[in-house]
């Protein structure tokens, strides 16, 4: 007993010790996780939408009749996004945080709280990654998806944006939900910052009783159970985009009939349906006939 | 035939992928409303000339008079392409929309008509082609001949000016090959202008009005196509088309 004491109440056995470490700093520990997830996930989100701006305007085509403004404007811009690419991709993140958080303040005055600069680090260096992941599943889509668009005269932000991205989003789906979980196990990095994450929070837990084992098994199933549920989470939405496999023919859908154009051999039961709903598209009709 | 206007007029027109030249001095004219066929063997450049016609390849030289404007020179490439449609011999139809989508897509964006018009027109014209009751399948779901069907749709719902056609039923099987070619007869005869490249010889006999023969980046011999299947001026047409005994 007193002996227990003495050990600053820590039950003798290693269960024991987890559930007490559980007990008593579990609620800071749980906001450590939180912390982890909110610096992953966003910046998970906005390295993509930099990833998916940077390899957009890499495969800008250059086509011989442009300007030589514009030929000489793409040329500088390409190299200036192949220089960000390389230097975030090839340096590791833990000296970007600390090249960044203290750099921006040095250089140019500019004091980033911890979440900015946190949000700021994950964001620039997923965008890195992203960015050459992007321009593979720009090219994974095949050329012909590319022509059947200039075909019927898209240029090519509409080609892009309507046919060859939600293609390439796809096919780079497993790449975000790999950076995802990158991101989470990787964000330990920042607590070289003095961002309390999930990490920082475990190494002070441990340190305060020397309980490092147990806290860090702990610490290692949180993590586990983030990236598990993570990984379940983006295989589930690759399932929805990739639609029912099954389709439905529209042989007895009044739909065929909407062009006005046909005698429809059921006129009269027609025109009754839609007097009703004149003012529905076509594809509220179909999910209608879905449900 | 004489009294139609020429949409289409190709002068001197030339292409050279590196070392290797395909078209060489390349002349012929489209009307309103011509059906034409360009045969001849694989390689002797029917498809890049056809390309060409919708620059999808950059012609190396030459010009092509679009309603009598060179559009080799054209700076908005993407205006003319709206009006010139294409089928492709591996349809190419967008895998990530549902056929009726894949009509809609280009006159919503392009055309920049509302959902509604556009909808009733890629209805109209899927109905057409007999592919109505396959709206909601994606391409992937659809055969070949489908598929190519639904394309077509795509490229008559652009309401262009001349429909191109490069090898439509190349990757088809027999059956799907006929159902095709029964679109682009009704096509033919409501007088739409196609230029069509086929390896369907009794196609081009049959409903085409005018035929031109193509070998070695050269046009050996064009006509109607009783002068060019009944009575061929030049060797090589009659040894191509002496292959084709069935037809």
């Amino acid at each position: 007993m007193n002996s227990f004491l003495l050990a600053g109440s820590l039950p003798p056995d290693f269960f024991g010790r987890i559930l007490f470490i559980l007990k008593n700093y579990g609620v800071s520990m749980a906001k450590g996780a939180g912390t982890t997830l909110l610096i992953a996930i966003v910046g998970t989100l906005i390295g993509c939408v930099i990833g998916f701006i940077v390899g957009l305007i890499q495969t800008i085509p250059v086509n011989p009749n442009d300007s030589v403004g514009k030929k000489i404007l793409l040329k500088i811009v390409n190299i200036i996004l192949k220089i960000y690419v390389e230097v975030f991709r090839g340096t590791p993140m833990m000296v970007q945080a600390m090249f960044l958080h203290y750099g921006a303040m040095l250089l140019l005055n500019l004091h980033m709280d911890m979440w900015t600069s946190a949000f700021v680090i994950v964001s620039i260096n997923t965008g890195a990654y992203m960015a050459e992941t992007v321009r593979g599943g720009i090219f994974s889509v095949p050329l012909s998806q590319t022509e059947g668009a200039k075909a019927i005269g898209m240029n090519h932000v509409q080609t892009m944006l309507n046919v060859i991205l939600p293609q390439a989003l796809r096919n780079i789906m497993p790449q975000i939900g790999n950076n995802l979980i990158i991101n989470i196990k990787d964000t330990c990095v920042l607590s070289c910052i003095g961002v309390v994450e999930l990490f920082f929070t475990s190494k002070s837990v441990a340190g305060t009783y020397y309980t490092y084992f147990e806290t860090f098994t702990i610490t290692m199933v949180m993590y586990l159970i983030m990236t598990l549920f993570f990984s379940w989470l983006l295989r589930f939405f690759e399932k929805r985009m990739d639609g029912p496999a099954e389709y439905d023919l529209a042989t007895t859908d009044t739909l065929a009939y909407t062009s006005g154009t046909l005698s429809d051999p059921r006129k009269d039961f027609v025109d009754d349906r839609h007097l009703s709903d004149t003012s529905r598209t076509g594809e509220d009709n179909l999910n209608n006939t879905r449900r | 035939m004489s009294d139609k206007k020429e949409i289409i007029e190709i002068k001197h027109l030339g292409k050279t992928f590196g070392k290797n030249e395909v078209l060489k001095d390349i002349n012929f004219s489209i009307k309103e409303g011509d059906v034409t066929c360009i045969i001849g063997a694989s390689g002797s450049g029917k498809s890049t000339m056809l390309r060409c016609i919708n620059l999808l390849e950059t012609p190396t030289s030459g010009e092509i008079l679009f309603k009598g404007n060179d559009i080799t020179k054209e700076k908005n490439v993407a205006a003319y392409r709206a009006k010139v449609g294409m089928c492709f011999q591996s349809f190419n139809l967008f895998s990530n929309m549902t056929a009726l989508k894949n009509c809609m897509v280009g006159p919503m964006k392009v055309l920049k008509k509302s959902k509604q018009e556009a909808e009733q027109d890629a209805l109209f014209f899927l109905t057409k082609v007999g592919m109505a009751p396959f709206i909601k399948a994606k391409p992937k779901q659809l055969s070949g001949g489908q598929q190519q069907r639904v394309a077509i749709a795509r490229a008559l719902a652009m309401h262009p000016d001349v429909l191109l056609f490069d090898e439509p039923t190349s990757a088809l099987d027999p059956q799907m090959v006929g159902e095709v070619l029964e679109v682009m007869k009704t096509l033919a005869k409501e007088g739409l202008t196609m230029i069509i490249v086929t390896h369907e010889m009794a196609f081009a006999r049959d409903v085409s009005n005018h035929v031109v023969y193509m070998q070695d980046g050269v046009i050996w011999e064009e006509g109607t196509p009783q002068e060019i299947f009944g009575d061929p001026q030049r060797q090589e047409t009659k040894d191509f088309l002496s292959r084709f005994i069935n037809m």
